[in-house]
């Protein structure tokens, strides 16, 4: 059930950042959300789930956002599995600790995509600023902390659906005996 | 034995008592009556009581203003206040109310002159079939420029459609589906669009560079460039209408090494305020082969 839920919630916060986020078509300060989701997943689910999870997610980002398909997969995929690699290697689990990780990972990830397709496809993306990024970068940090909050909440909600797989094994008639 | 005759004594001495205490009362009652009947003037006695009377009265009465001074300074505020509160709160919600249509009356207005606008341009355009549309989605990305909008196949919109408004060019179709289509903006990096400078007819590429303005590419240095010179489509690739607005030249960088200006210009569309849109449907190929055959 978690990935339903997860993949509703990415794509109701995907819709959000297209719309109500984007005051104009050329506004910048729209927060990346899909991000977050990104290293959410990447830092508190399951590879297999997680997988399961972003490529609905990349899909929709691709064909609601951008000229060059595959540009949001290139960022998703990328940001989840250096956010895994580094996460593995890190002693505390804290959200807290872990904000600064995300955002420079955000800022990493999109250089770096930017700069392959840049050799690539020449001329199809505006020039990198900066100052733009940064700013994206740090918006990605405040929303990080309340959208993990709201994550925990729906993997929390997800795991006591009614077919949590707790309720539905089955029990031996003896209470008391202890496998 | 001895009490008995005390007792007597005594019980006499009562009513000898009782009888002449009320004969002194009937006595000053018919005093009174006799003097206040007959003389009609206020005597000792009534002065006496009125002097007495009078501070009482005086109390009660000052007593009772207070109260009433009380009532109507506090207690009638209290009631008026809560009144007040209650009409207030009523107002309050009726102002809201009212602002609110206000609000909706305004934003009709705008929008009627909006599509006013459009409609206008729309008849303006000859022989060119026309279609309306809403943006209802727009790109987030910071490298990136384009919208989705609420056209596609089935109201016969197809890649490459030019798109604009009353203002002048905003872009191309990019990708369609049944229902919805994306829209390449012209100040998209990947944009590029065949234009004329309305004065001088010299034809150059206008590019997008993802900000605000357009680029003006392949102008020689030797063609006749000013500032504040219209920029217009040229038409020649087909896809565009000769004429269309595009924007004005904004600055001129003349550089002492190669061929071309460096040229931007001001887009005559406002992108921060873009809502409505015309999509200029093109003739489809096989319509195309159809007209060639008849």
């Amino acid at each position: 059930m978690a990935v339903v839920h997860f993949i509703v919630v990415g794509l109701l916060l995907t819709i959000l950042q297209t719309t109500l986020c984007m005051r104009t078509p050329v506004s910048f300060m729209a927060p990346d959300f899909y991000y977050v989701l990104v290293a959410y997943l990447a830092l508190r689910l399951d590879m297999l789930r997680s997988l399961i999870i972003l490529l609905p997610l990349t899909c929709v980002l691709d064909v609601l956002s951008g000229t060059i398909l595959g540009s949001y997969a290139l960022i998703c995929f990328g940001g989840y599995f250096l956010l895994r690699q580094l996460a593995i290697k890190l002693p505390v689990n804290e959200i807290l600790y872990h904000l600064p990780l995300i955002s420079l990972s955000f800022l990493a990830v999109s250089w770096l995509t930017y700069l392959f397709f840049e050799l690539l496809l020449p001329d199809q993306q505006a020039s990198w600023s900066w100052w733009k990024m940064v700013l994206r970068m740090l918006l990605v940090a405040l929303c990080s902390y309340p959208l993990f909050l709201l994550f925990d909440v729906i993997q929390k909600y997800s795991q006591r659906s009614f077919l949590s797989w707790s309720k539905l094994r089955l029990r031996s008639d003896n209470r008391r005996r202890r496998a | 034995m001895r009490k008995k005759p005390t007792r007597k004594r005594s019980d006499r001495y009562r009513l000898f008592r009782i009888v002449i205490l009320a004969g002194l009362l009937m006595a000053l009652a018919f005093i009174f009556l006799v003097s206040t009947l007959g003389s009609h003037n206020f005597g000792p006695l009534h002065k006496l009581v009125l002097e007495v009377v009078g501070p009482l009265q005086k109390t009660v009465t000052r007593g009772s203003s207070y109260v009433e001074t009380f009532k109507s300074e506090y207690i009638d505020i209290l009631q008026d206040s809560l009144r007040l509160r209650e009409e207030n709160k009523r107002l309050v919600q009726q102002l809201q109310e009212n602002e609110n249509i206000l609000n909706k009356s305004r934003e009709a207005m705008a929008t009627n002159a909006s599509l006013r606008k459009l409609l206008e341009f729309k008849n303006s355009l000859d022989q060119q079939q026309v279609l309306a549309a809403t943006i209802v989605g727009k790109d987030p990305s910071a490298l990136f420029r384009s919208v989705i909008i609420d056209r596609g196949s089935n109201n016969g919109v197809s890649r490459g459609n030019p798109v604009v408004n009353s203002d002048g060019v905003i872009g191309q179709v990019f990708a369609v589906t049944p229902n919805y289509a994306k829209v390449l903006l012209a100040i998209a990096p990947s944009s590029a669009i065949d234009v004329l400078l309305q004065k001088s007819r010299v034809r150059g590429i206008l590019k997008g560079d993802g900000t605000l303005t357009y680029r003006l590419e392949y102008i020689l240095k030797t063609a006749e460039v000013e500032e504040g010179d219209h920029v217009v489509t040229a038409g020649y690739g087909g896809i565009f209408p000769t004429g269309l607005q595009v924007g004005v030249i904004s600055k001129i960088i003349k550089k002492p090494r190669g061929m071309f200006h460096e040229i931007e210009v001001t887009p005559s569309v406002d992108y921060q305020k873009l809502e409505n849109l015309l999509i200029l449907q093109q003739p489809q190929l096989g319509e195309i082969e159809q007209m060639g055959q008849h």
